[in-house]
């Protein structure tokens, strides 16, 4: 396959110190890549220097199958996506796509389609003075895709919505998915989880960890089973009775994958169903990886 | 020139809805209308606010109709030139500020157009308010005055005076695209000001120079200017409007990473 983007090196230095420091990833086509690390890692200033906002100090940023201008292949949201108060979104989209180079027979149809696919099909004449924030951030990403760039670049895109809004959006995104390349930063490890397939940690401005969701999570633990019961008791007694490796919590107890078979567990726990509720496999959670990783020395 | 006409029309909506497109034209024709009227019933004011020691007496200048287009010369290059910037100064540092900018400058946008919109935007503005405020002027001073300049020589004086007022809004826009708002306004300000002073006092020694070019131009009033000296500071403005342009675009292509993301 030929990667959409291939940053090399990828620097950005400040007086004194590095807020991004030789980032080297490349980014497939068709494929979601999620830029995770805590506040201040360095996600945002590396989303500016893709998006051509701020110029790298040192490395390559290279885009394949971009003409002159690399910027008409992206779109951009970024965390807070500031409008002209003045403006309705529908005078908003139609600039943005004129700008981004679609011929003016198109960009009525495409603003009113992309609009539509927001969830603002009905708020085309307001003002966007009057638009709350999780309106803000769906017109954030109309823009960003009306002139349907190969690559889109999503600053925190779902971290100032509530639960139904945020929903919403990673139903969208992944929609998208299907025929654009993604690279988002978020701290919302479970939405991470939902649409990624490379992951992407980033602490202090270095790459700490990067590779394909599941190999992260082969690295960091795998996965086992989990085997919920009704009370904290028969969890503990299944446990101690249980012949391999396993660790009750509450009224779980997980099994590492490595000791036991789906089948052996399975005829374990029918000698000992007494208080089962629920019995599954169990992969280790994007959020336990998030906290081995920063917290690593 | 897509993206300039796209450019246009937003700058064009941004200052009728910003009610620019009003209250900048307004100032302009408010003093325009003071000036001659102020002047013409400067007795009868003077008499109706009273207060006047028993006995006093004035003896008030004649003034000509050249006088009060002077006169009202000297109000435009005071406060009008104070209301132009205070208009102007953040039309490009406040979309960097506030982040509307950070948007447009992510799409595969021409710098030159963007700044050019934005100039046009403004210069038509200007000049227009300013044409406006001399109109104004004008329809008072013909019945009120005597002298009065010939119509051909008011527009030959308003044609000079569009150049300088161009050259100062061109100097806010490009100290706008190279400023924080505040940096902007006072860079403007006082390179004005402190240009049409240091020329008040020792501009005897030169000729050529934007400042001078609103007294060449009133001079169309009383007579004619030198037209070695008015053709000298119109082309020494017109070489640095363009000089302004051209590095107004560069500082907008440069400074747009200073936006907030």
């Amino acid at each position: 396959m030929n990667p959409v983007l291939e940053v090399s090196g990828l620097t950005k230095q400040y007086d004194g110190f590095r807020a991004v420091d030789g980032l080297t990833f490349a980014l497939e086509e068709h494929t979601a890549t999620a830029l995770i690390g805590p506040n201040g890692s360095g996600k945002t200033t590396t989303l500016s220097m893709l998006a051509g906002l701020l110029r790298q100090s040192s490395g390559t940023i290279r885009f394949n199958g971009a003409g002159n201008d690399p910027r008409s292949t992206i779109g951009f949201l970024p965390q807070y996506p500031n409008f002209f108060p003045w403006m309705t979104a529908m005078e908003y989209m139609e600039l943005a796509a004129g700008l981004s180079g679609l011929g003016s027979r198109e960009v009525r149809t495409a603003c009113e389609k992309t609009l539509g696919f927001v969830g603002l099909g009905s708020a085309g004449k307001k003002r966007l003075g009057g638009f709350s924030g999780g309106m803000k951030q769906r017109l954030g990403l109309a823009q960003a895709i009306v002139h349907r760039p190969a690559l889109l670049l999503l600053d925190e895109p779902v971290s100032a919505l509530d639960p139904a809004g945020r929903r919403e959006v990673m139903e969208m995104l992944k929609e998208l998915g299907e025929s654009t390349t993604i690279l988002y930063s978020t701290h919302i490890l479970n939405d991470a989880e939902e649409m990624t397939d490379q992951l992407l940690f980033l602490r202090n401005g270095q790459m700490i960890e990067q590779g394909p969701l599941h190999e992260v999570r082969k690295k960091y633990g795998g996965s086992g089973y989990r085997v919920l019961f009704a009370d904290r008791k028969a969890a503990e007694r299944f446990a101690g009775a249980a012949p391999w490796d396993a660790n009750a919590d509450g009224q779980a107890v997980t099994i590492s994958g490595e000791s036991v078979s789906m089948e052996e567990l399975l005829r374990f726990a029918a000698e000992h169903s007494q208080g089962i509720t629920d019995i599954g496999r169990a992969s280790i959670r994007l959020e336990d990886i998030f906290m081995k990783v920063v917290e690593k020395p | 020139m897509r993206q300039f006409s796209l450019f246009l029309g937003k700058e064009w909506r941004e200052q009728a809805r910003s009610f620019k497109l009003v209250w900048v034209p307004l100032v302009f024709i408010f003093f325009g209308a003071l000036e001659p009227l102020t002047y013409h019933f400067l007795p009868q004011i003077l008499e109706s606010v009273g207060n006047l020691p028993e006995g006093a007496a004035f003896t008030l200048p004649e003034m000509s109709g050249a006088d009060v287009y002077a006169s009202l010369t000297g109000q435009y290059q005071t406060v009008g030139l104070l209301v132009l910037v205070l208009a102007f100064m953040g039309s490009l540092s406040g979309e960097r500020k506030s982040g509307t900018g950070t948007l447009l400058y992510v799409r595969p946008i021409s710098y030159a157009a963007y700044y050019l919109s934005k100039w046009t935007a403004a210069v038509g503005l200007a000049v227009l308010s300013v044409w406006l405020g001399y109109g104004m002027a004008a329809t008072y001073i013909v019945q009120l005055y005597d002298p009065v300049p010939g119509f051909p020589d008011v527009v030959l004086f308003l044609l000079v005076m569009s150049v300088w007022i161009a050259f100062a809004v061109t100097l806010t826009m490009t100290a706008s695209a190279a400023l924080p708002t505040g940096g902007a306004a006072g860079a403007a300000l006082g390179i004005l000001f402190i240009g049409l002073m240091i020329d008040g006092i020792v501009g005897a020694y030169w000729t050529w120079s934007p400042w001078k070019l609103q007294a060449y131009g009133l001079a169309f009033l009383t007579g004619s200017p030198d037209s070695g000296d008015l053709a000298g500071s119109l082309g020494v403005t017109a070489g640095l409007t363009i000089l302004l342009v051209l590095s107004g675009i560069l500082l907008a292509r440069k400074n747009a990473s200073k936006a907030k993301v």
